[in-house]
């Protein structure tokens, strides 16, 4: 019989070196790999990697939000934790499909720039990832939000230097780096940085 | 419309809609368990369970399933079977459920899986989704022991092939013989993110030199003016 | 383990539940009206978004169609064949302009000289930076394809003389190259029109003919032909007032230069 221990509302553990973790070191496209089909796909230029990431933040930090009490206060005390796979993804689906239509009701201009990538999410690796991992390292409600955050701006910041990157090797005209092959050297000197640079700093 | 075999549309599956380097999709787990051969084996054998059992399922229901409700539909079975065989590894291979970490339950919003059940398992019979579902794990699994091999290879200085087989310790994934060794100082790099990025990459480009002198040459048969 | 099935069951069931209800009323809440005639006549526009109507998008300009506030002629996108359909859909009869199609207003190109190697990147708007262009006539095209990439009918090409060239087949007249030009030597002129100095540059005499072949050296011979009166020069380059020309096409004989050409 498992003990079934309340969990917090507020986090106990330190919020910055979460921050960091999720933004840097524990980078969700960069070390982490989730992602990132969205990422070679969307990063050939910089205005649909802006809607893209803006999307998938906050997506990531209401997935956080819903799925958080769902799990501890429905799964878990029923012991029900292998249903976690299917209510998360249920819960996230329906989410964005309620935000699409909201989106489209109050601002079509917002839906335009914005709601094309909303479908493209809710299947995305990186939102049900960070979903995943906050039950895997058992963070307390605040804290899960605090990380899904963390790791829809990590997201951001790497979308936002590639698509940069990458619009430049267009005009440059080099044909051999066209494409993902071109995502994928830039990833590689990214994920050089944060995971040298980074893992030296400890916190 | 010729007739499809059943072996034709595996090798399909393996060459012409290779997952990782025509169709690009499902690269997250691609890149984040080929750290060794045995995860590369044991990713691509969960897979594969996930992928006939899905395109069966679809391919099934094909008729009356309503075309509105169709993605929740999908994934409500490809979840079903991920659930599956995520509890299968915990309980029986637990040093390769541990080594898979949250991608055995990533696989069902795997592009790949998806993709298939919507673009063909949702379209055609039963018979030729089993066949395109073996085709495609199997050229998954080859990408994956490729990008698998090179980086342990590079990475630590020694491959290691393993097989899931019935043995003295019951089911579980076994040495086939001693590890290959090359005489080199490892390069840790190549077990980290950025040498999962450095082998795609560079395995992408490879392929792409040697298909764009093939169309080249094709062209130039052809008396296309270039 | 069997007694984990109820809770499973009513677990998974009434999130389920919840969630489909939950969303069949908001499909039902947040219904967005759309008049079915503007769909229709999304449907019909020719969906490139090239904004030459002014408005950021068909699906914007087909509202303010079925609004009334403009006329459907104003997509320069359609064709007769388009134009006809959309008739058919408002019940109105659609009178179309005359197809316009840019012109190049330089003749340089490879008959310019170069005033260095340049190497970078791939963009006239990156070539005009240093030093007056990288063309010795600082006001000619550059060549390297800014219009090209601009267009999204596939309709404008590099031609081996190193300037653009209009694929009239493709060309929807929406002006996108136009706008994008840096150098502002593509301009939008009807079909059979009128005449143009094919030049666009202010250097003095001496120096274009150093530089390009066809280039307009200021000499006012043409100004001084002209019946009209509609040629006047400004700053050391030929300018033809359309408006007072009547295409007579004097011109065009007397130039020294062959810069002048009636499209």
């Amino acid at each position: 019989m498992m003990d079934i221990v309340t969990p917090g509302y507020m986090p106990h553990e330190a919020l910055f070196p979460i921050v960091v973790d999720a933004m840097f070191t524990k980078n969700f496209l960069l070390v982490m790999f989730l992602g990132l089909c969205s990422f070679v796909g969307l990063t050939t230029n910089s205005e649909t990697s802006k809607g893209m990431s803006m999307a998938v933040t906050f997506v990531m930090t209401m997935s956080a939000i819903l799925t958080w009490p769902i799990f501890y206060y429905l799964l878990k005390p029923n012991h029900l934790m292998f249903l976690q796979t299917i209510c998360f993804i249920l819960v996230i689906a329906s989410f964005v499909q309620l935000v699409e239509f909201i989106i489209h009701r109050y601002s079509p201009p917002l839906y335009r720039s914005l709601g094309i990538y909303l479908p493209l999410i809710s299947t995305n690796c990186a939102v049900l990832g960070v979903v995943l991992l906050n039950v895997k390292e058992d963070f307390s409600y605040g804290a899960s939000i605090v990380y899904a955050f963390g790791a829809g701006l990590g997201y951001s910041w790497v979308m936002l230097a590639t698509a940069a990157v990458r619009e430049k090797l267009i005009m440059r005209g080099v044909d051999l780096f066209n494409g993902f092959i071109g995502a994928f050297f830039a990833a590689m000197m990214m994920a050089l940085i944060v995971v040298s640079y980074f893992s030296v700093v400890k916190l | 419309m010729a007739e499809k075999s059943f072996v034709g549309e595996i090798i399909r599956g393996i060459i012409k809609d290779n997952p990782v380097f025509v169709l690009v999709l499902g690269l997250c787990p691609t890149l984040a368990v080929t750290t060794s051969f045995a995860n590369g084996l044991g990713m691509s054998l969960a897979f594969a369970f996930v992928m006939l059992g899905s395109n069966i399922f679809v391919s099934a229901i094909r008729k009356i399933t309503p075309p509105g409700v169709r993605i929740p539909v999908f994934l409500l079975i490809i979840c079903t079977f991920v659930t599956m065989v995520d509890m299968l590894l915990e309980a029986y291979l637990p040093p390769m459920y541990e080594a898979l970490g949250i991608f055995v339950p990533l696989i069902v919003v795997n592009c790949i899986v998806i993709g298939r059940a919507e673009a063909y398992a949702n379209r055609n019979p039963v018979l030729p989704s089993i066949a395109d579902a073996i085709g495609i794990s199997i050229g998954y699994m080859l990408v994956l022991l490729l990008i698998g091999s090179i980086r342990e290879l590079f990475g630590t200085g020694k491959l290691q092939l393993v097989m899931l087989m019935s043995g003295a310790e019951g089911i579980k994934f076994y040495n086939i013989g001693n590890p290959l060794t090359i005489p080199i100082d490892p390069a840790v790099m190549m077990i980290t993110p950025p040498g999962a990025f450095l082998t795609i990459g560079t395995l992408m480009l490879l392929f792409k030199i040697i298909g764009d002198r093939k169309r080249i040459r094709q062209l130039r048969k052809e008396g296309v003016e270039l | 383990m069997m007694q984990l099935i109820p809770p499973a069951i009513a677990v998974l069931g009434g999130l389920g539940f919840a969630m489909a209800a939950m969303l069949v009323w908001a499909s039902k809440a947040f219904h967005v009206e759309t008049d079915p005639l503007v769909d229709a006549l999304i449907e019909l526009m020719p969906g490139a978004n090239c904004g030459a109507c002014g408005f950021p998008g068909c699906a914007d300009c087909a509202e303010h169609i079925v609004a009334g506030d403009v006329t459907p002629d104003i997509c320069t996108s359609c064709d007769a064949e388009r134009f006809e359909l959309i008739g058919e859909l408002l019940g109105i009869e659609i009178s179309t302009a005359e197809p316009t199609y840019p012109v190049i207003l330089c003749q340089g190109g490879t008959n310019c000289k170069d005033r260095y190697d340049y190497i970078g990147a791939d963009t006239c708007r990156a070539a005009i930076l240093l030093a007056g262009t990288k063309k010795a006539c600082s006001y000619g095209c550059i060549g390297l394809g800014d219009c090209v990439r601009a267009c999204m009918f596939d309709a404008i090409e590099i031609a081996d003389n190193g300037l653009p060239r209009i694929k009239k087949y493709n060309c929807k007249g929406c002006g996108s190259c136009v706008r994008e030009c840096p150098q502002q030597v593509l301009t939008i002129a009807k079909e059979h029109g009128p005449v143009y100095v094919v030049c666009s540059s202010h250097d003095k005499g001496k120096y274009v003919k150093e530089i390009c072949e066809f280039g307009c050296i200021g000499c006012g011979i043409c100004k001084k032909n002209c019946p009209e009166g509609a040629i006047k020069l400004v700053k050391a380059l030929a300018v033809i007032d359309q408006e007072k020309c009547t295409q007579c096409g004097t011109c065009i004989d007397v130039c020294p230069r062959n810069a002048i050409v009636k499209l």
